[in-house]
C-alpha cells in the first residue's frame, strides 16, 4: 500500500477537474469561432463582393475607423441616452400601473383586454402613427422604447403585486400599519424581483426596438449608422454595426441588469422563495 | 357530468370536448374564412361577373375589366397581371386588357372586387 | 371554473334555469371583453370630435371603420392580410421543422448546449432587423429577404426552449425505455418528444410574439405587400386612417393567432404531456 498512490490520483484529478472548469468557461467561444472560421473560408473559397460579404479585416478595419473618429462613441452615446430615456419612464410608469392594476382585482379584470391587445401591437407598429403625430427624432425612438419597455414592466408588476401573499399585508394591517406603509414595507419589497425580471426583461426588448425605430430614421445613432451605410453599399459598417449591437446587447444584461436583479432578489429573497411555493 | 370530464385530464378527449379544443377549432374556422373567404365568395358569383359573350371563348379576348370604383394602383398592377393593358374605355374604372386567354378569363371572372367584364370592341 | 374543487357539487343534470342562467353568464362574458374597448373608441370619438385635428392628423372612428369596410370590399385588406399570414405560417414551419432538430441535437450535450447558449443570446440581442440591411443587399426588396428575417427571429426561441425542455427530462425515463428494449427512434417519440414538448411549445408562442413583430417591420422596409407595408405605405400620403385601420387589424389579427390557436396547442400539450415537468 503507497502513501504515493493517492497523491498522484489526486493531482490527475484535480488536474482533469480544472481541466473541466476550463472547458466549460471557454465553450461559449465555441459557436462564434466556427462562424468567424466559416466566414473567413466563405470569403477565401467564394470571393464574394465586398457588397455581399465583407471580408473579416474590412469589418474590424471599419471598427478601428469608426472609433478613432469618434463616430463610434456619438452614435453608441445617441442611442443609449434614447434608450434610458425610453427606459426609465418606461419603467415609472410600468410599476406605477402595475401597482394600481395589482392592488385592484376589479380594475385588473376590466383592463385585461385591453392590455392583451395593446401589448400585441407594442413596439413599431406605432411607427407610422408617430412619424405622422411626433416627426422623425428622438420623442419617436422614446415613445417606441417606452411602448416597448412599458408593457413587459407593466405585467410583470402587476403579477408580482397580486403574487405578494396576502397574509404578510394582513399581518402590518393588523400590526396598525396604514396604507402607505403596507405598500412600501411588504409590497414594495415583495413584487420587486419580479419587477426587477420585468426592467431587465424589457430594456433587452427595448435595445432591439430601439434598432428598428432608428433604421427609419433619425438623425444619428447605431440604427441609423447602418441604415445610411447600406445606402452607400458599406457591408463592412453594416456588419460592423450589428456585431456592435449585439455586443452592447450581451454586456448590457450580463454585467449591468443581472448582478442588479441577482443582488436586490437576494435581498428580499425570503418573499420570493415564499412566493414561490404558492 | 363536467365535473368528471375536468377529473380525468390525462385521458385524451375529442378536441371539441375541451375548452381549449373548442377555441382551437373557432379560430382554425376564423382563419380559413379569413384567408379564403373573399375568393370563395368570387368564385361563387364569378357567372354574373362574365359577360354572356365572353362565356364560351376559346382563344384570347380583348375585354374591359369594369369596377364599382375608382381603382389605386393596387388594382391596376393586379388586373394587368392577366393581359396586355390597353388603357382606359372613357372612365377610369374602365380597363382595357388585350389578349386574355380562356384560363385567364376565367381567374378574372373569379375576382370579387371586380364589378363586370364586358366585351372590347 | 374549476369543477374539480367542488367535491359537494351536484353531479345531475342542469335544470333549464341553470342552464338559461349559464348562457347568460357566457354572453355577459363576451360583453365584459368588449367593454373596456367601447370605452376607448368613446374616449378616441370624444377626442377628435372636440379637438380641430387636421384629417392627415386624426380621424372619427367611423371614418376608419369605413375606410376598412372599403377595403376590405376592394380587395386591398384581403390581400394583405393574406401575404402576411402566409409568411408568418411558413417562418413557423420553417422554424419549428429546423429548430427542434437542432435543438435536441445540441441539447443532448451539456457543453454544446452552454455554447449554444450564449451564441442565441448575442443573435437576440442583434435583432433580425438589425441585419435587414444586408439581407436586402443579399436577396434583394423580396418577401425571400421577410422570410430571412422572421425565420431568424423565431428560430432562436425555438432552438432556445427545445434545448431546456431536452435537457430537463430525466434520464431515468430514458434509461427505464431503454432498459425494455426500445430503438433510438422509439425513445425519441416516446420520451424525448413528449417530454420537450411543453417548452418546445411554449418557445413557439414566445417566437411567433416576437416573429410577428419582426415580420411588421421588415414589411414596413421591403414593400412588397403585407401589413406593414399597408401602414406605412399610408404614412407616406398621409392616410391616417388606413394607419389607425391597419394597426387595430394587426392586432387583433395576433390576438386571434395567439388566443385561438397557439395559446390552446400550449394548454392542450401541458395538460397532456405537463406531468414530465414536474
Amino acid at each position: 500500500m503507497s502513501v504515493q498512490a493517492p497523491t498522484a490520483n489526486n493531482t490527475t484529478h484535480s488536474a482533469r477537474r480544472a481541466l473541466d472548469r476550463l472547458t466549460w468557461m471557454l465553450v461559449p467561444a465555441a459557436p462564434f469561432l466556427i462562424v468567424l472560421l466559416i466566414w473567413v473560408m466563405a470569403t477565401g473559397i467564394l470571393h464574394p463582393s465586398k457588397e455581399t460579404l465583407p471580408p473579416v479585416t474590412d469589418v474590424i478595419a471599419s471598427i478601428h475607423e469608426l472609433a478613432v473618429s469618434g463616430q463610434l462613441a456619438t452614435n453608441v452615446m445617441a442611442s443609449l441616452y434614447r434608450l434610458l430615456l425610453g427606459s426609465v419612464l418606461g419603467i415609472v410608469t410600468g410599476v406605477i400601473g402595475g401597482f394600481i392594476v395589482g392592488l385592484n382585482r376589479k380594475m385588473a379584470e376590466t383592463l385585461n383586454p385591453v392590455v392583451v391587445f395593446f401589448n400585441a401591437l407594442s413596439g413599431i407598429v406605432w411607427l407610422p402613427l408617430m412619424i405622422t403625430w411626433l416627426g422623425i427624432g428622438t420623442a419617436l425612438a422614446v415613445f417606441l422604447i417606452w411602448n416597448t419597455v412599458f408593457f413587459i414592466v407593466f405585467q410583470n408588476a402587476a403579477l408580482g403585486v397580486q403574487l405578494v401573499p396576502e397574509v404578510y399585508e394582513q399581518g402590518v394591517r393588523a400590526l396598525g400599519g396604514g396604507r402607505w406603509q403596507t405598500l412600501r414595507s411588504v409590497t414594495l419589497p415583495g413584487a420587486l424581483p419580479y419587477i426587477l425580471t420585468g426592467i431587465r426583461t424589457g430594456l433587452g426588448f427595448g435595445w432591439r426596438a430601439l434598432i428598428a425605430a432608428e433604421l427609419v430614421g433619425a438623425a444619428s445613432g447605431l440604427g441609423t449608422m447602418i441604415f445610411d451605410a447600406a445606402e452607400y453599399h458599406r457591408s463592412d459598417i453594416i456588419v460592423a454595426g450589428c456585431l456592435i449591437i449585439g455586443t452592447i446587447a450581451v454586456a448590457m444584461d450580463r454585467w449591468l441588469l443581472l448582478p442588479i436583479e441577482r443582488r436586490t432578489v437576494q435581498r428580499w429573497g425570503l418573499v420570493a422563495d415564499a412566493e414561490k411555493e404558492r | 357530468m363536467t365535473q368528471t370530464r375536468a377529473a380525468m385530464p390525462l385521458v385524451r378527449r375529442r378536441l371539441w370536448a375541451t375548452p381549449d379544443g373548442r377555441r382551437f377549432i373557432t379560430g382554425a374556422v376564423l382563419l380559413v374564412v379569413i384567408l379564403f373567404g373573399q375568393s370563395v365568395y368570387g368564385m361563387a358569383t364569378a357567372s354574373g361577373r362574365l359577360d354572356p359573350s365572353l362565356r364560351n371563348a376559346t382563344g384570347p379576348s380583348n375585354v374591359i375589366v369594369v369596377l364599382d370604383f375608382m381603382p389605386d394602383r393596387f388594382h391596376n398592377e393586379r388586373v394587368a397581371e392577366y393581359g396586355t393593358f390597353a388603357g382606359r374605355d372613357g372612365a377610369l374604372n374602365r380597363l382595357r386588357l388585350r389578349y386574355v386567354s380562356p384560363d385567364n378569363l376565367r381567374a378574372l371572372s373569379n375576382v370579387a372586387w371586380i364589378a363586370r367584364i364586358e366585351p372590347f370592341k | 371554473m374549476n369543477l374539480a374543487r367542488a367535491p359537494h357539487a351536484p353531479a345531475a343534470q342542469p335544470l333549464p334555469v341553470q342552464a338559461g342562467l349559464a348562457a347568460a353568464v357566457r354572453q355577459l362574458r363576451g360583453v365584459k371583453i368588449l367593454f373596456p374597448f367601447v370605452v376607448l373608441i368613446a374616449i378616441w370619438w370624444t377626442i377628435q370630435a372636440t379637438g380641430n385635428f387636421a384629417d392627415r392628423v386624426l380621424v372619427s372612428p367611423e371614418r376608419v371603420f369605413d375606410t376598412m369596410v372599403l377595403l376590405i370590399s376592394h380587395g386591398v385588406l384581403a390581400e394583405y392580410i393574406s401575404t402576411s399570414l402566409t409568411m408568418i405560417g411558413i417562418a413557423t414551419v420553417v422554424s419549428i421543422l429546423f429548430g427542434v432538430p437542432i435543438g435536441f441535437a445540441v441539447g443532448a450535450n451539456r457543453y454544446a448546449a452552454r455554447s449554444l447558449e450564449g451564441f442565441l443570446r448575442f443573435l437576440q440581442g442583434v435583432s433580425g432587423i438589425a441585419w435587414l440591411p444586408l439581407i436586402i443587399i443579399w436577396f434583394g426588396f423580396t418577401h425571400t429577404t421577410t422570410l430571412a428575417v422572421v425565420i431568424y427571429t423565431l428560430i432562436v426561441p425555438i432552438i432556445f426552449n427545445t434545448m431546456v425542455g431536452a435537457r430537463a427530462i430525466p434520464e431515468h425515463y430514458a434509461l427505464a425505455l431503454r432498459s425494455l428494449g426500445a430503438g433510438r427512434l422509439r425513445l425519441i417519440t416516446d420520451v424525448y418528444l413528449p417530454g420537450a414538448l411543453p417548452s418546445i411549445v411554449v418557445g413557439l408562442r414566445l417566437g411567433m410574439g416576437y416573429g410577428w413583430r419582426a415580420l411588421i417591420a421588415a414589411e414596413m422596409l421591403v414593400r412588397q405587400g403585407g401589413l406593414g407595408d399597408l401602414i406605412f405605405g399610408a404614412r407616406t400620403s398621409g392616410q391616417i386612417d388606413r394607419i389607425i385601420g391597419g394597426m387595430i387589424v394587426i392586432g387583433t389579427l395576433y390576438v386571434l393567432i395567439d388566443r385561438l390557436l397557439v395559446q390552446p396547442i400550449e394548454n392542450l400539450t401541458v395538460a397532456r404531456w405537463g406531468v414530465l415537468r414536474k
